[in-house]
């Protein structure tokens, strides 16, 4: 990290933004960031490679009539910078007008967000993180002498700055650790395998010492997977595969894809678009999320939001210029690029997710799987990567080559069960949800 | 900094790589300048552009690899990413059963550039606007009424990578790469489809004079128009047709990643243990080729300066060969075939594929289609991914049509399908004598993304399951 911690970063960036004015941009803003990453890979239960990566950017935007010029470089320096500016309103020169923009963000007071740097992940060494995935072959090994496993264990920090025209300044420090593990589990001819993983901020927030043994555990159970038959059935959705499915609908609830009529919740705001059992808040103020942030890509204050109340869309997704282009309030969802949801969070039901599975008489449980919606049709039609068969309640055995099928619309408001208990990583609550009938196709 | 004087900074790093006693140095410089316009609507939405350089040090230390990168030009940073390399190597070396021993390769000493005939940076901004506004308009003259909304791009990319290592490789090459891209959202009441087109080649601006909007942009919405009063696909196992899109990406999803070496060393592929013996039926022949002239996923040298090559991978259904890096051919006693790409500077080399094909047959697609009392015809390629320890893959269509009593029948939704690998391969029936190599993209893997093409002819394949709705 810089001695002079992002102050120089932000000085990179208001530079950036003077030179576009000066080349004839009427706005501009800029994003100076750098960091480091440490990472340990492991192949077939041996280190592969460890890699240390330091990164540097700059990336600016300039408007003309609103007409909108890009350039970044990988490098932070004050002549880097001042190109970036020139360079950006250039292109804005070029650019159409768009007479839906009004102006950039006006500087507002950004709120708290504790806990998205731990000085203790940015000065973890090497050896400590190889640590993290060697421990876990060993522990999948302890499981499963005959496991294979492959996966990565991950350090990294991050300093930004965003710099705009009419006075904006914003600084932020992160950091992120992770470790993930895929286990391979050959007995007899056949195979199962799983993947786990962890995510944090903040070290007391990652647990990097139980994903080979979650993971060699569940392979063992994929074991002798087969087929289930082509029928409309009860769908079980585990919380990494419900993840999918309910950032689906966030996703598409992105104001840039409804404004330009390319998404299906196009006139559905204040409409139900899921059951009843639906509420999601939006929150990236959550201490420690991994989406967390004092404001977005704009430089916008960010704030908690409900996107979804009791299965009603509440609102879109807004940036600082689709806010202004519908006249509704802006949630403070920008990236550098377009709009993305934060750290959403799922009201819970009131029954476990036990309970939930022993009530279905014959069904599908789908642990890994990306059953997100495409987003202007809505049409879901995806494959379950790992899942159960059930019956009479109980999970009985793994499936193989079988998909889940419906349109998002009738797949969320089919949703008749939300668990109690979740799986949760910083910023996020992923409960078990059941969908109360989908298209079930599989075979082989 | 001109060509000559990076190579000189890059040698005099990898000397002193070698003065350190590692086993193997590698250093790798990229600088890639990219521009990127895209229309919306009617209106230039969004002009960009940007530079990005680094570099990227490999050591091998007693048997160990270490990675370092940095994007800054300066000497100092560049000594503290060797050390930093040599760092991870130690850390490496600490959990090490059987130490990397690479392959034998020849030394090349090499200045390459792909051809292309009209430099992008050449041609204004205002030329590039008016071709895509050409796409643009030839769309929304095909979906008339029923436009939602049209997105129209163009990218190009003009890289320098230099490889320099310590058993005298010094290659350079540079490229230019230009995508054209259209995407047409339609819309009948509640009712919305996509079409999607892509062109993308290692090319100049020509790509733009070899891409009539009648095969490009009109193609996506006349799919999307007509899909808007498709039914659903059915759901279930049905006899299928691939079109050579969806050829291209099943054979890349399906076979392509389980015949990468790293897979296969590392205990993820279901082709492990299979060199020689047969995993498809007898009309399946696949290739990779590298040297396929302009192609998106062509490349003369790969990023350990190995050329690149055309690859038989499977034979009339036997398997001959994988992908392979120094590392993986080393470790398998093999010759390596120029198969380790990386994304940039910030990355290692990994096995990846180039353009992978499965090659023609000799049956029409009147001849596969004919004997299927009801099967579907699957078009337009969209993505997909494959879990290779498995050996299970999904890939999605943008559209397909149902066959019924040996003819083409109504067009149906886009959809998803699934497979085994194995079985899909074994259960292939006949291929066709049409062709086409045209399934350009960017192909991810380990955080890495690669320009890859796919491509094959018509695919007869008894019992894919069919994700469908109805």
């Amino acid at each position: 990290m810089s001695e002079n911690g992002t102050d120089d970063l932000l000085k990179i960036a208001e530079m950036a933004c003077e030179a576009a004015i000066s080349a004839g941009a009427e706005f501009a803003d800029a994003f100076a960031e750098r960091g480091r990453e440490l990472s340990v890979s492991v192949e077939k239960n041996e280190i592969s490679s460890s890699d240390a990566r330091t990164s540097a950017s700059v990336s600016v935007r300039a408007f003309v009539a609103g007409g909108t010029g890009w350039w970044s470089a990988s490098t932070v320096a004050e002549g880097v910078a001042r190109e970036a500016g020139r360079q950006a309103a250039e292109l804005a020169k070029a650019a159409e007008p768009d007479p839906d923009f009004s102006s950039l963000v006006s500087p507002a007071p950004y709120p708290t967000v504790d806990r998205l740097f731990d000085p203790a992940v940015a000065s973890l060494g090497i050896r400590e993180v190889a640590g993290w995935i060697t421990r876990n072959v060993d522990s999948a090994l302890a499981v499963a002498p005959d496991a294979v496993v492959s996966g990565d264990a991950g350090t990294r920090w991050r300093e930004a700055a965003l710099a705009n025209t009419l006075g904006v300044r914003a600084v932020q420090r992160t950091t992120s650790a992770s470790v993930s593990a895929q286990v391979v589990i050959r007995q007899n001819g056949d195979v199962g395998s799983f993947y786990e993983w962890d995510s944090a901020r903040n070290l007391p927030d990652l647990s990097p010492d139980e994903i080979g043994t979650k993971a060699a555990r569940e392979a063992l159970r994929y074991l002798k997977s087969r087929s289930a038959e082509t029928a409309t059935l009860p769908v079980i959705f585990g919380p990494l595969a419900s993840r999918g499915l309910l950032m689906g609908l966030c996703g598409a609830a992105s104001a840039e894809d409804v404004q330009r009529k390319r998404s299906f919740l196009v006139g559905k705001k204040g409409e139900a678009v899921a059951s009843e059992l639906v509420t999601l808040i939006d929150n990236a103020l959550i201490p420690g999320g991994l989406s967390s942030a004092a404001f977005d890509g704009d430089g916008y204050p960010h704030r908690p939001i409900t996107l979804v109340d009791r299965g009603v869309l509440q609102t879109y997704l807004h940036s600082n210029y689709t806010a202004h282009k519908s006249g509704e309030e802006n949630t403070g969802h920008a990236t550098r690029a377009g709009i993305s949801p934060s750290n959403v969070c799922p009201a819970l039901g009131p029954r476990t997710a036990a309970e939930i599975i022993a009530e279905v008489d014959d069904g599908i449980y789908v642990a890994l799987g990306q059953p997100s919606p495409d987003t202007a049709s809505g049409q879901i039609s995806a494959l379950v990567d790992a899942g159960f068969r059930i019956r009479r309640g109980e999970l009985t055995h793994p499936l193989k080559n079988t998909m889940v099928a419906g349109h998002a619309l009738e797949v969320l408001k089919a949703i008749d069960a939300i668990s109690s208990d979740y799986r949760e990583e910083p910023g996020m609550i992923m409960p078990t949800v059941r969908v109360a009938r989908m298209r079930v196709a599989s075979g082989g | 900094m001109d060509l000559k004087e990076i190579k000189q900074r890059l040698s005099r790093l990898r000397d002193a790589a070698v003065g350190r006693k590692t086993d193997f140095a590698e250093v790798r410089y990229t600088a890639v300048r990219r521009s990127s316009l895209m229309l919306q609507d009617g209106r230039a939405d969004r002009m960009g552009a940007g530079d990005r350089s680094g570099i990227g040090l490999r050591v091998l230390l007693k048997g160990a690899w270490g990675f370092a990168s940095t994007e800054s030009p300066e000497d100092s940073d560049w000594l503290a990413a060797f050390d930093d390399a040599i760092d991870m190597a130690r850390v490496s070396a600490t959990r090490l059963d059987e130490p990397v021993v690479l392959a034998e390769a020849p030394a090349v000493v090499d200045e390459v550039r792909t051809p292309f005939e009209v430099d992008p940076t050449t041609v204004s901004v205002e030329r590039k606007l008016a071709a895509v506004r050409g796409y643009e308009e030839a769309s929304a003259r095909r979906a008339g009424s029923s436009v939602a909304n049209l997105m129209t791009g163009y990218n190009d990319a003009r890289q320098l990578e230099i490889v320099c290592n310590s058993r005298g490789t010094l290659v350079s090459t540079e490229s230019v790469r230009t995508i054209l891209w259209h995407a047409i959202t339609t819309q009948n009441g509640s009712v919305r489809q996509r079409g999607r087109e892509v062109r993308a080649k290692q090319a100049g601006f020509e790509i733009v004079e070899e891409t009539p909007a009648e095969d490009f942009s009109a193609k996506a919405a006349e799919r999307a128009v007509s899909l808007l009063s498709a039914p659903p696909a059915p759901a279930g196992t049905f006899p299928a047709i691939f079109h050579p899109s969806i050829a291209g990406l099943l054979v890349h999803e399906a076979l392509g990643h389980n015949i990468e070496a790293d897979h296969v060393l590392s205990g993820q592929s279901i082709l492990e243990g299979k060199l020689g013996t047969k995993v498809a039926a007898d009309c399946i022949t696949v290739v990779d080729d590298a040297g396929i002239p302009a192609s998106w996923g062509s490349y003369r040298y790969d990023s350990e300066g190995v050329p690149g090559q055309r690859r038989v991978i499977v034979e009339n259904g036997v398997l001959r060969g994988f992908l392979h890096s120094l590392e993986t051919a080393g470790k398998m006693g093999v010759e390596p075939n120029g198969s380790a790409r990386a994304d940039g500077f910030p990355h290692r080399p990994i096995v990846r594929m180039s353009n992978t094909m499965i090659l023609p047959g000799h049956s029409s697609l009147e001849e596969l289609i004919a004997d299927i009392d009801l099967g579907i015809l699957l078009r337009a390629g969209q993505w997909g991914y494959v879990w290779c320890e498995k050996g299970q893959y999904t890939c999605h269509a943008g559209e397909g049509v149902m066959i019924r009593n040996g003819r083409v029948a109504e067009q149906v939704r886009d959809v998803s399908i699934s497979g085994m690998v194995l079985e899909t391969f074994a259960n292939a029936l006949g291929v066709s004598s049409d062709f086409e190599l045209e399934m350009p993209g960017n192909c991810g893997k380990n955080g890495q993304s690669m320009p890859v093409n796919g491509g094959g002819p018509y695919i007869k394949v008894r019992d894919v399951v069919v994700g469908g709705q109805a």
